[in-house]
């Protein structure tokens, strides 16, 4: 019990540190491609999440820590590089959170030319994509497992990584331009927020809105694939798909629904629209990436309780 | 190349005693729920129709199980450590100062050999007895069969004896992980993926 509740909060928060650093990336080329914006405006408003990837990634690869019985030896599991997808997801893990730093820091400190510095966040990018291969592979390579020894782990886990990647990305987005206003306030002036500013975030707002509505139809198609796949298996393919059924199962599907789904169009017509108060899209966006977060959460501790092996 | 070691056992001598489950944890003095070896009771059964009459038709079998140290062990693929290790005579074993106690080999092996001592934070198995063997000794299990329904030596030598059926129900198909393992069947035993019955005591093993 102990031990998968580490592997979920591992795996979430590792998936889900990828995929912001992916949509983040991709928010800078788009921002860039459309001109009009320096290199400086645009990190001004991506940085701040940039370094909450950062946090997420190193509460993920702690909470991993946790999982082991003799964290004395972990320094060990990167010792079969070439035969275990265990240690390449570490190699990855930490290559990733070791390049994400370093690129953090030129950020920070203004480090080299911005172009240098994106070669730099194209390479952590990259090295994080890996990372969640891996993960998949350490699962779905798995013959004993039939629920994990499919084509359906490693998609899921790159839905999982992009909707939560997308979702967070726009939380923190809004969060950012929240917590800036507020500074404002508590400094006496009026809060704003440039209009230049606002109108990148609630462009990448509405793409996020779409990518989650999109990556939502696509989990939906995936699950019942899943469940199909398990029924027409052996005895054990069928025991394992036991516990994707009931309430808590109901649970997890209508939160990813309602935050995903839901709440996507919501964001899409706030984003749509100017705002002299961004207040209601940032508690939707929010809110979105909240009740997401639990689903999914609820989905990847499903996913570990149907390890149910053949043989005996 | 050296001699790989395996076990046999005769499935139709097996009276479900548990002696051989009972001495390895005796020998071994394995934590509570850490079982190397384990007996599987399997059964199944259909109703036999004549007539009007519904009379069942029923079959039980004992299966005991421990490591199979295969050729190709999973377990040993998967160890992100190289702690779980084959040695030249094909016994795995785990290397207690390189395990970080992940329990990777615990999901990877179908005969659930490899299993995680919470005592010592590390994963645990069958080493076909090493030290009784050193000394001359028949492995635990096999020694305290009271049916001589277990034996062990070069895989090579009982396959010529006894043939070269490594898979029934509810074992996993040997192309998994090519174990090193001969059964005699019981007469009621089920061939691998033609199974109707299940094991009946699932806690046990």
């Amino acid at each position: 019990m102990f031990t998968d509740l580490s592997m979920t909060v591992f795996s979430i928060f590792a998936q889900m540190s990828v995929g912001a650093f992916v949509v983040l990336g991709v928010v800078q080329v788009l921002a860039r491609s459309r001109g009009g914006r320096s290199s400086e405006e645009i990190d001004r408003l991506t940085d701040p999440a940039t370094y909450a990837v950062g946090v997420t990634l190193v509460l993920g690869l702690a909470a991993s820590i946790f999982h082991l019985g003799t964290p004395m030896n972990a320094i060990n599991v990167l010792r079969h590089l070439d035969a275990s997808w265990l240690s390449r997801e570490i190699a990855f893990g930490l290559g990733f959170a070791g390049l994400g730093f370093v690129f953090a820091a030129t950020q920070y400190l203004k480090w080299g030319s911005p172009l240098l510095r994106q070669a730099l966040a194209g390479l952590t990018a990259l090295v994080g994509v890996g990372l969640v291969a891996s993960m998949a592979m350490i699962y779905t390579t798995l013959e004993a497992v039939p629920a994990w020894n499919s084509w359906v782990t490693p998609v899921q886990f790159a839905i999982t990584t992009l909707l939560l990647g997308s979702l967070a990305v726009g939380a923190a987005f809004m969060g950012t331009v929240m917590w800036r206003r507020r500074q404002m306030e508590q400094q006496g002036e009026l809060p704003t927020t440039d209009a230049r500013d606002l109108e990148t975030i609630t462009t990448s707002l509405k793409g996020i809105a779409v990518a989650s509505i999109l990556l939502l139809g696509a989990a939906f198609v995936v699950i019942p694939l899943h469940l199909n796949e398990l029924s027409q298996g052996g005895a054990t393919a069928v025991a394992s798909a036991e516990v994707f059924s009931g309430a808590v199962f109901s649970l997890r599907l209508a939160l990813v629904f309602l935050g995903a789904g839901l709440l996507g169009v919501l964001v899409y017509r706030f984003a749509a629209r100017t705002h002299a108060d961004p207040r209601p899209l940032a508690v939707v966006a929010t809110v979105a990436f909240g009740l997401v977060f639990v689903g999914e959460f609820i989905g990847r501790w499903q996913f570990y309780e149907s390890m149910t092996r053949i043989g005996m | 190349m050296a001699v790989t070691l395996g076990f046999y056992f005769d499935q139709t001598l097996c009276n479900g005693c548990k002696a051989c489950q009972i001495a390895c944890k005796d020998k071994h003095d394995t934590a509570i729920g850490v079982n190397w070896r384990r007996v599987a009771e399997y059964g199944g059964g259909t109703w036999q129709i004549t007539g009007d009459t519904f009379s069942p038709n029923i079959f039980a079998n004992y299966l005991t199980m421990a490591c199979n140290h295969c050729d190709d062990a999973v377990c040993v693929d998967v160890c992100p450590t190289t702690a779980m290790h084959q040695r030249e005579d094909g016994v795995v074993v785990v290397d207690d100062d390189l395990c970080v106690g992940c329990r990777y080999c615990e999901w990877s092996c179908p005969y659930s050999a490899p299993q995680y001592d919470a005592e010592t934070g590390r994963m645990s198995k069958c080493d076909l007895c090493t030290d009784y063997r050193e000394a001359g000794l028949d492995p635990a299990c096999v020694a305290a069969c009271p049916s001589r329904a277990l034996d062990w030596g070069p895989i090579d030598e009982l396959r010529e004896q006894y043939g070269d059926v490594a898979g029934i129900a509810p074992l996993p198909d040997p192309s998994v992980t090519r174990p090193n393992l001969v059964i005699k069947p019981h007469h009621s035993a089920e061939p691998v993926g033609a199974a109707t019955g299940a094991i009946t005591n699932p806690r046990e093993v």
